[in-house]
């Protein structure tokens, strides 16, 4: 049987952009009103991570990544 | 708690103990860590500019002859290394509530995706020099920025695997306590630190 591994690391890299970006916005949320330098740097770094989570799942889905360079 | 100033070059003898000086001393602990951090940022930046500067004065991108990179498999280990900061957050967050066994699964999971992550680079070097010829210094500019970005941030990586290595271990043999983990703190900033800079590079070179 031929496995079309492309398909299957897009598939694989938009669920785990799905749960990444579930989880980083979690933590976001329950830190929200947390105080303290470290925890507002703490907030921003989530709040990136849950954009990269989006980032990756649009090149897992394919709207992401065809322009240009990329393949 | 009152707050007693430590006389410059007597920090060890102060009244209150280690406890005390833990106490008065990190916050500028935490600064430093920023700052460190800070110009890690500036080091990234002014690489990342650069590439920025030489892909635009370049003929069209990839440059002729240089096959475009696997958006798909850099998807995965992108989400490798973003699942790695989801489990360092769940980390610091497990030792703050006294759950060491949670704290301990999360730490070794965030230790082995960073090894995956850098495995997973280590393959699509090896692909891209083998199968796709691209070089550091035998493709220009495109293979000079492209390794030299990724290489420095799987640097940081490795480092950070290192770093997080040894926070586990301290913590194995109570270093740290519920209210003293500035180690950890740092490692989670740090760690954090790497993720986000993936994003930018992710976008960059994979994507735009």
């Amino acid at each position: 049987m031929h496995i079309d591994w492309v398909i299957v690391e897009r598939t694989v890299a938009a669920v785990g952009s799905v749960i990444v970006f579930v989880v980083a916005a979690i933590a976001l949320k329950n830190d929200w009103k947390t105080p303290g330098i470290e925890n507002q740097v703490f907030k921003v770094m989530l709040g990136l991570l849950a954009i990269g989570g989006v980032i990756a799942f649009l090149a897992g889905i394919d709207v992401l990544g065809r322009f240009s360079g990329a393949a | 708690m009152a707050v007693v100033s430590v006389p410059h070059g007597d920090a060890l003898a102060h009244d209150g103990g280690p406890d005390q000086l833990y106490v008065e001393t990190r916050e500028l602990r935490l600064q430093g860590f920023l700052l460190f951090l800070v110009s890690d940022v500036v080091l990234f930046a002014s690489f990342i500019f650069a590439y920025l500067y030489l892909r635009n004065t370049g003929q069209g991108w990839p440059p002729a002859g240089i096959s475009r990179l696997d958006v798909a498999f850099a998807s995965v280990n992108s989400m490798v290394l973003f699942g790695s900061g989801c489990t360092m957050h769940y980390a610091l967050e497990n030792w703050k509530h006294n759950n060491f066994t949670k704290y301990a699964v999360c730490m070794v999971a965030t230790i082995v995706l960073g090894l995956m992550f850098l495995g997973g680079q280590g393959y699509e070097y090896t692909t891209l020099m083998l199968k796709d010829h691209v070089t550091w210094s035998g493709s220009g500019i495109f293979g000079a920025s492209f390794f030299t970005l990724t290489g420095m941030h799987g640097f940081h990586v490795a480092v950070g695997v290192i770093y997080l290595t040894t926070l586990l271990l301290q913590s194995l043999h109570g270093k740290y306590t519920k209210d003293k983990y500035f180690g950890l703190t740092a490692g989670t900033l740090y760690w954090h630190f790497v993720d986000v800079i993936w994003v930018v590079l992710f976008s960059l070179f994979y994507l735009i």
